[in-house]
């Protein structure tokens, strides 16, 4: 038998004839598994569904644009604060503010010779 | 132009059009899609009733699945065809013994004139028994793609493995076939060059 024959055999085979009834019972249970019309929605991707859920999250998006709207002005006020807002690394460490402790004359060569009033000539 | 002459329209579309509820998309999709699976069911089983009820319980999951199908999920047929495979597997394992080849029922083929309604019944008949001589992945492998025509990575994905694979598969089913059928060359009606 050659490839050609073979291969028209084949092709020969390809849709059998059905048996009676199988079409409509199959359309039957189609139609009595089908969602009633509008009775759910559209198949969506992976993607939609994950963002649907993330967004329903956080209260729609309504709550995404709240979320978005708060996120830039925190990132603002870190970058620019405002002077009456405390420095946010004093409070984490429980002081209130810095006090220099140092003063430039202490450090200089000169700093305890002008504390003390001295005169270093004399 | 009537959803149930469509040929043009997506499978995926018609399934959301079936969740949705639209009656004329359920015709649709049983016009277009039972005869691939009861094909493909009857080709690897051998056996019409068998057939029948794979192609049943094929379309039903399809009903089922269709509201929570994904649009990004593997092609409609494509995934029809992976559970009729899995279901022939099923009743394939099931048996004890396999069909007895000389009650294989072919379903009548309409074909012109007695005489060549017979000689095509016998070469369907002679056919089916060389399939069921097959092992059953290269059976799978040899329907798919020579009498369903898919391409070998959509048959690779349906039986899940690589086309490297399915060409194997193909390969070594169609040699076997033809061996298979040799000795019946000249009862089915074929010449020596043919």
């Amino acid at each position: 038998m050659t490839d050609a024959a073979l291969e028209a055999l084949l092709q020969d085979a390809r849709r059998p004839q059905l048996p009676d009834g199988l079409m409509s019972r199959v359309l039957d249970a189609g139609l009595a598994a089908q969602p009633a019309p509008g009775g759910t929605s559209a198949p969506v991707s992976r993607w939609q569904r994950l963002t649907g859920a993330m967004t329903g999250a956080i209260g729609g998006w309504q709550g995404l644009g709240g979320l978005v709207a708060a996120t830039c002005a925190g990132f603002w006020i870190g970058i620019n604060p405002p002077q009456y807002l405390p420095d946010v690394a004093l409070s984490l460490l429980g002081a209130d503010a810095v006090f220099e402790t140092t003063d430039t004359a202490e450090v200089t060569a000169y700093g305890w010779v002008v504390d003390e009033g001295n005169d270093i000539d004399g | 132009m009537p959803l149930d002459q469509d040929t043009e329209t997506d499978d995926a579309a018609l399934l959301a059009r079936y969740a949705l509820g639209d009656a004329a998309a359920t015709r649709t999709l049983t016009l277009r899609l039972t005869p691939r699976v009861f094909g493909h069911a009857f080709r690897v089983l051998g056996d019409s009733a068998e057939a029948e009820d794979v192609a049943q319980e094929a379309m039903l999951r399809l009903w089922k699945i269709a509201p929570k199908w994904e649009a990004d999920r593997a092609r409609v047929s494509t995934w029809l065809y992976r559970v009729t495979a899995n279901l022939c597997t099923d009743r394939l394992r099931k048996r004890r013994g396999g069909p007895v080849l000389d009650n294989i029922a072919e379903p009548a083929d309409p074909a012109p004139g007695v005489e060549g309604q017979m000689q095509t019944r016998a070469r369907m008949d002679a056919l089916t028994a060389a399939l069921q001589s097959l092992p059953e992945r290269q059976r799978q492998a040899v329907v798919l793609r020579h009498i369903e025509g898919l391409a070998n990575p959509e048959i690779a994905d349906i039986l899940d493995v690589g086309v490297e694979a399915v060409e194997s598969l193909t390969a070594r089913g169609k040699r076997a076939l033809k061996a298979a059928l040799a000795p019946q060359k000249q009862a089915l009606g074929y010449s020596d060059d043919s």
